[in-house]
């Protein structure tokens, strides 16, 4: 377990590095230069300042020059600065970091609260009303997008809740209960098409794993219902569900990006929209290293969780 | 009797304080890119800006000049020297006096190659800047230069020891305006609080500015209906005509400088030929386009805004204006294209309005035998292919000025800084320059009107509409003015019920 562990850790880090290669040269692979791109429209800009900028972004180096000494600057914590406020990248993004974590956070946690009842439910109830009317929630849950869900959650509770505080963000140590209003249309825009997703899932994988023989053969010796289905059938059917929720995490961070444009939540998601339309190549990199790291660092807790709901899973 | 002392100061203090209270939440798009007022170019700055610094001048809601910290001024008879007095009691920010050094230090800031400052090009024609005495300086300039003063409003007058000690100003604000730097919060929020020394007496009318950044149109309505914002500056056509009818909720409007356009490349066929971009010219339906891109909240309008009221010639002195399918066909032929041409019109993908318009002009233009493909490009393809006037035509959004020479030089004079078009016409040139030199009001006129008759049907552009600037805000707010250019120079007269 533990060797596995260390392996796993080690291949993260080849995984960091190739993503860390890919990010450097697709920025710098963009047709046409990036420091005339960044100027804009502006063309009172002098050639001076065009020179001056590519040397202190350090563009006039060799490219594997370029590469090493990004690359060494991140070991020493160091991302660069952002082009234009001049702050450093890794203070830009742990500003951030924090306000996303919490939103996907409690997204993930509603998700799997609310999924599992319903999931349970429509197995146990299969073919009857509940599961179809369950079933086409799922579908319109799955299919309609979020910042639409967010946009009229929005609308209708500025027209109805006029008093919630709906719009914005404020850190939950200067005020718990002003964060928590504020997160709960976000959280539910976000989570909607995870709760569809997970409940329809752990549905089929419940009604699979009640069709083996092991079950029939507790059946046959008189387990009574809710023993069989809870004690068990549902740990054997929440593989596949455990691995969708590991997936859904790289889902979910890509859904707060527009969930934070719609309810203006000053995340990672914005930054990272900043960065792009600003051009502001070394906050995109970090913020691409940093969120590639979440999401491998989120695939191996996954892994590992496999072993506790599965004592035969064998990490060799 | 010491307690009764204390109270009356208390007193004494809230009633001072009523003259300016409560926060006025504004909702913006974007956080401030930025913030040193030489070098930023994103709007999102200069809404900040404005409140923080002053200019010698500035320009009010009908376009004119004003004084800010100079209090006047006098033009020497040839033109070349202009000196202007100023205003005696003005500190900064940091409690220093404002004097005639900070001008001249701010000049040479601006014109200093190492500060890399897109206004420098605007004072190339300053020979010296001079400080006669603490509250007279002087300018000199090489040679007569009518947008002279037009050009003051975007010198922010800044403090050397505080670039001294900074480096530069991205992240610092030391002005003399009605507001001060409190705190930025990116992407959330930046709060100005009021100057308690600015010079207009019983200016600002409230506490604090908030910018809160919220970058969804329908989400900074939603936060105007709930009251979490008293003003949004910059509201769209479409969520202008749903907030219209709000109770508790009014809208102003204005004629905007910055107007849509359709860019030809003069320098290659098929559009170096003038008759070629008569004919394109001919075959738009202005009218039509201001109903389907802009839900009737626009004007169609020529190489100048129809808002520069004392520059604009109407619309109806340009003979290809009226459209006419027919007349561009017979031009195309005349022009060796008896069986219409191909070509391809590049947009900007981030830009609703420009590529709905390059749609429309592409079916307006069918009917005269041009037949456009619309590329939409993602913005660094776009600027790249611009700059490198790699591009049949184009179709985009320009800001606008308040002195005609400073969008008609730059962008029609052969090797001008924004002549991506390559368009090099003599009697142009001759017209630009005397545009410039030119010191009196009716002469300079009479130029104009004549640049404006040879660039409308003739020229690599054709000017599309002028939109209209909507600003929304609850009834609490009382004193807004809004301006043409976007300044919110005006939320210093706004106070809060």
């Amino acid at each position: 377990m533990t060797s596995y562990v260390v392996r796993r850790l080690l291949d993260l880090v080849f995984v960091l590095f190739g993503v860390s290669v890919l990010i450097f040269l697709m920025l710098r692979m963009i047709p046409g230069d990036a420091v005339l791109i960044m100027l804009g429209a502006n063309t009172d800009i002098t050639p001076d300042r065009v020179e001056a900028l590519r040397r202190s972004l350090g563009l006039h180096l060799p490219l594997h020059e370029q590469y090493w000494q990004w690359l060494t600057g991140v070991f020493r914590g160091d991302l660069g600065r952002s082009i234009w406020t001049g702050r450093p990248v890794l203070d830009e993004i742990l500003a951030r970091l924090p306000v996303t974590l919490q939103l996907t956070g409690l997204a993930l946690a509603t998700a799997i609260v609310v999924s599992f009842p319903i999931g349970i439910l429509s197995a146990s109830l299969r073919g009857g009303t509940a599961d179809t009317v369950v079933r086409i929630l799922a579908i319109l849950g799955l299919t309609l997008p979020s910042f639409w869900v967010g946009v009229l959650m929005l609308y209708f509770a500025s027209v109805y809740l006029p008093l919630w505080p709906t719009i914005g963000y404020v850190p939950f140590a200067d005020d718990p209960g002003g964060n928590l209003a504020r997160m709960v249309l976000p959280v539910i825009a976000v989570s909607l098409p995870m709760i569809a997703g997970l409940s329809r899932i752990l549905r089929s994988s419940l009604l699979d794993v009640l069709s083996l023989d092991y079950i029939r053969t507790g059946r046959a010796k008189g387990l009574g219902r809710r023993t069989l289905l809870y004690k068990h059938a549902l740990r054997n059917a929440m593989i596949p569900v455990v691995t969708v929720i590991g997936v859904q995490v790289g889902y979910l961070l890509s859904g707060v990006v527009v969930i934070e444009q719609v309810f203006a939540i000053p995340g990672i998601g914005r930054l990272v929209i900043g960065a792009i339309n600003e051009r502001n190549y070394p906050l995109v990199q970090g913020v691409i290293l940093i969120v590639t790291a979440v999401f491998v660092f989120v695939n191996l807790l996954v892994d590992l969780a496999y072993a506790w709901i599965d004592p035969r899973v064998e990490y060799a | 009797m010491r307690q009764r002392v204390l109270t009356i100061a208390l007193a004494a203090l809230v009633g001072f304080g009523l003259a300016q209270s409560g926060t006025l939440e504004l909702a913006v798009d974007q956080s401030p890119a930025g913030l040193d007022p030489h070098i930023v170019t994103a709007f999102s700055s200069f809404q900040i800006i404005g409140q923080v610094y002053d200019g010698l001048l500035e320009i009010n809601a009908d376009l004119q000049l004003e004084p800010a910290l100079a209090t006047g001024y006098s033009v020497s008879p040839d033109g070349l020297t202009y000196t202007f007095e100023l205003r005696d009691g003005v500190t900064f920010h940091n409690g220093r006096p404002f004097t005639a050094a900070d001008v001249v230090y701010t000049y040479e800031r601006v014109v200093d190659v190492d500060t890399g400052s897109p206004q420098a090009s605007r004072f190339a024609q300053v020979a010296s800047v001079e400080a006669i005495d603490d509250l007279t300086v002087v300018f000199e300039l090489a040679e007569p230069f009518a947008p002279f003063l037009a050009n003051l409003p975007n010198l922010p007058i800044v403090a050397e020891e505080v670039v001294e000690e900074h480096g530069d100003l991205q992240q610092v604000m030391v002005g003399t305006g009605p507001f001060m730097l409190s705190e930025i919060v990116p992407d959330t929020y930046t709060l100005l609080v009021a100057n308690p020394d600015y010079y207009r007496a019983g200016e600002p009318g409230v506490a604090a500015l908030r910018y809160n950044v919220v970058p969804e149109a329908s989400t900074r309505a939603a936060g105007l209906r709930t009251g979490a914002y008293h003003l949004i500056p910059d509201v769209d056509p479409a969520t202008a005509q749903t907030l219209g009818g709000v109770p508790g909720i009014s809208m102003l409007s204005v004629q905007e400088l910055s107007y849509s356009l359709i860019g030809m490349n003069a320098s290659r066929p098929p559009f170096d030929d003038a008759r070629v971009r008569r004919a394109l010219n001919l075959a738009i339906d202005r009218d039509e386009l201001v109903e389907a891109v802009y839900f009737g909240q626009a004007v169609p309008g020529g190489p100048l805004s129809p808002g520069l009221t004392d520059w604009a010639l109407p619309v109806d002195e340009y003979s290809c204006y009226t459209p006419d399918a027919a007349a561009a066909r017979a031009l195309l032929a005349e022009a060796g294209y008896p069986d219409g041409i191909d070509f391809e019109i590049v947009t900007l993908g981030t830009l609703r309005v420009v590529v709905d318009a390059a749609q429309v002009v592409q079916a307006q233009l069918a009917d005269a035998g041009f037949r456009a493909t619309v590329s939409v490009e993602e913005l660094g393809a776009f600027v790249q292919r611009w700059r490198n006037s790699d591009f049949d035509a184009f179709a985009s959004l320009n800001g606008g000025n308040i002195d005609p020479d400073g969008y008609l030089d730059r962008t029609f004079r052969t090797g001008g800084s924004t002549n991506v078009f390559l368009y090099s016409n003599p009697a142009v040139d001759t017209l630009l320059t005397a545009g410039q030199r030119a010191v009196d009001f009716s002469t300079r006129q009479g130029i104009y009107a004549d640049l404006q008759r040879a660039l409308a049907c003739d020229g690599p552009v054709a000017h599309l509409a002028y939109a209209t600037l909507f600003t929304a805000y609850r009834d609490e707010v009382s004193g807004f003015v809004q301006t043409p250019t976007r300044s919110l120079r005006y939320l210093r007269n706004v106070t809060l019920n």
